[in-house]
């Protein structure tokens, strides 16, 4: 049984949300252009979770910017919903790997942030941070400084000022790494329990390879430092994942051998 | 416990005044040092009584502490606000703006290498003796450390919170209210307290020029009269103006702005 062939059930869901072709990138750097991304294609379907994992410096990070809209590609293609992808807009959300929660702002404050735009009435807003403070599982720290709680609870902020805001796509980066092993798995639990309610669509990127076997459906190996999509394994193991099943191991070996060669 | 923090918070900020104020007592008590280089405390508060609560007229200084302390402050705060009003906002475009700090900064920083008292026989050209050199020389002084630390401020806002900002649907111009004066905020306050503590020096300079009101004019007034006594008590009451001023600024900063209350 090979876990690459074993079952489609993830790709086989809805239609493709964000689909990337020949997507090229480098950065110019003391004159010298370093290549980053080079002919890299991929797309994430609907309700899918997508994790993209790679060493350090290949271009993961990079990529989620582009889908983000923070950096234009030098080449390529990169749609979503068919329509090409520019500025940064609502229908994406990124949570940032560090703390990038508006320190003056209280925790209520911050969820509430991305809604300024939207001319909705005081109470409906209210209730809606009410909603997504429940959702992710801040009851009672609404009127909290982001510098009051711990790492885990700043990502939880992090992630409810994204989803109040309802994107079509969740753009995720390393967003745990910074978190303890314990805190790491209820982060961890908390997401897919929102993709469960939700059927968010997440794009995923993390290093940690367990992680990734944890919450995808298909994960997708970066070359080393090519910059392309090297494999793509379909995780089909029933959740909740038990990390000590055989099957769930044979998973995260075979992503460490294709991540060592 | 509670008690005891309170009454520590109170009273250790007076052990270094009250110290002074003996040592005061012992040098005038046991005639180290002349009265006319320093007056005894007890004739420098009956002076400083006579200064403020006096009836006008009664003597050369009498009661004028009402009018001096209103022009000085009116010279100040106009100072204060015209250095604030150029400096806040060229500081943050400086800070942001590569083009913008290309064409000022240079000439900023050598306007700043000038000593302020170099501008005086300028100002006083220029204005004459009064409120418009004094007012100028506040102005001038208090500017830069208000430019410098809105700048800093500006520039050391990292990337990922505009792009948390654009994320969340936050426009450019937005964004330097919502996102950029926020968090300079720090920066902008320390610049301002800086500024304010500058305008009280500058103050004194532009007010030993002769006019005939104001803190520093009394100072002068006094020494020319050989009244050590006036001296010092222009010099306590600028001292505790001056530190109920910075007082006032930090805590009208915290009423105005969520920013400046929370990231203390």
């Amino acid at each position: 049984m090979t876990p690459a062939a074993s079952g489609d059930r993830a790709t086989a869901g809805g239609p493709a949300i964000l689909e990337i072709e020949g997507l090229g990138h480098h950065f110019v750097h003391d004159g010298a252009t370093v290549p980053v991304l080079r002919e890299l294609s991929l797309a994430v379907r609907c309700g899918e979770l997508v994790c993209l994992i790679g060493r350090s410096g290949c271009g993961k990070s990079t990529l989620l910017k582009i889908v983000a809209g923070f950096l234009t590609p030098t080449t390529g293609r990169c749609r979503l919903d068919g329509r090409p992808i520019g500025r940064p807009g609502p229908d994406r959300g990124v949570v940032f790997q560090e703390d990038a929660l508006f320190p003056w702002l209280t925790v209520r404050e911050n969820i509430g942030f991305g809604l300024a735009g939207r001319q909705w009435p005081r109470r409906q807003r209210q209730q809606e941070v009410d909603r997504i403070l429940d959702l992710v599982g801040l009851q009672g720290y609404g009127d909290y400084l982001p510098r009051a709680l711990s790492g885990g609870m700043k990502q939880r902020v992090a992630l409810a000022r994204v989803l109040i805001r309802s994107p079509r796509l969740l753009l995720m980066d390393e967003p745990f790494g910074a978190l303890d092993a314990q805190a790491r798995e209820e982060m961890q639990e908390l997401l897919l329990q929102l993709v469960r309610q939700r059927r968010q669509t997440i794009l995923f990127v993390t290093h940690d390879v367990q992680e990734a076997v944890v919450i995808a459906d298909r994960v997708l190996v970066l070359e080393k430092d090519g910059g392309r999509i090297r494999k793509e394994l379909a995780i089909d193991l029933d959740r909740p994942r038990d990390r000590g099943d055989v099957r769930f191991q044979a998973c995260c070996a075979r992503l460490r051998q294709w991540l060592r060669t | 416990m509670k008690g005891a923090k309170m009454a520590r918070d109170l009273l250790q900020p007076l052990l270094l005044p009250l110290a002074a104020l003996a040592l005061w007592f012992g040098l005038s008590a046991t005639g180290l040092v002349p009265g006319y280089l320093l007056p005894s405390p007890p004739t420098v508060l009956r002076s400083g009584l006579d200064y403020i609560f006096g009836a006008p007229g009664a003597g050369p200084y009498a009661g004028r502490f009402a009018g001096d302390l209103t022009a000085s402050l009116v010279r100040v705060l106009l100072g204060f606000a015209i250095a604030a009003g150029l400096g806040v906002p060229l500081g943050i475009c400086s800070g942001r703006l590569a083009p913008v700090n290309r064409l000022i900064a240079h000439s900023i920083g050598g306007l700043r290498a000038v000593p302020g008292i170099c501008w005086l026989p300028l100002a006083l050209i220029w204005f004459g003796i009064g409120i418009g050199t004094t007012v100028f020389l506040v102005a001038l002084a208090a500017f830069f450390p208000i430019y410098q630390n809105a700048l800093t401020g500006a520039r050391l806002v990292a990337p990922i919170y505009y792009q948390a900002g654009a994320m969340l649907g936050v426009s450019r111009l937005r964004g330097v209210f919502a996102i950029l004066l926020p968090m300079a905020m720090p920066n902008i306050i320390t610049g301002l307290r800086l500024g304010m503590g500058i305008s009280w020096a500058y103050l004194v300079l532009g007010e030993l020029t002769g006019v005939p009101d104001g803190l520093g004019a009394v100072i002068m007034d006094a020494r020319m009269l050989g009244q050590t006594d006036i001296i010092l008590v222009g010099i306590i009451v600028i001292a505790v103006i001056g530190r109920l001023c910075d007082r006032l600024l930090v805590t009208a900063l915290e009423l105005s702005f969520k920013s400046a209350r929370r990231q203390r």
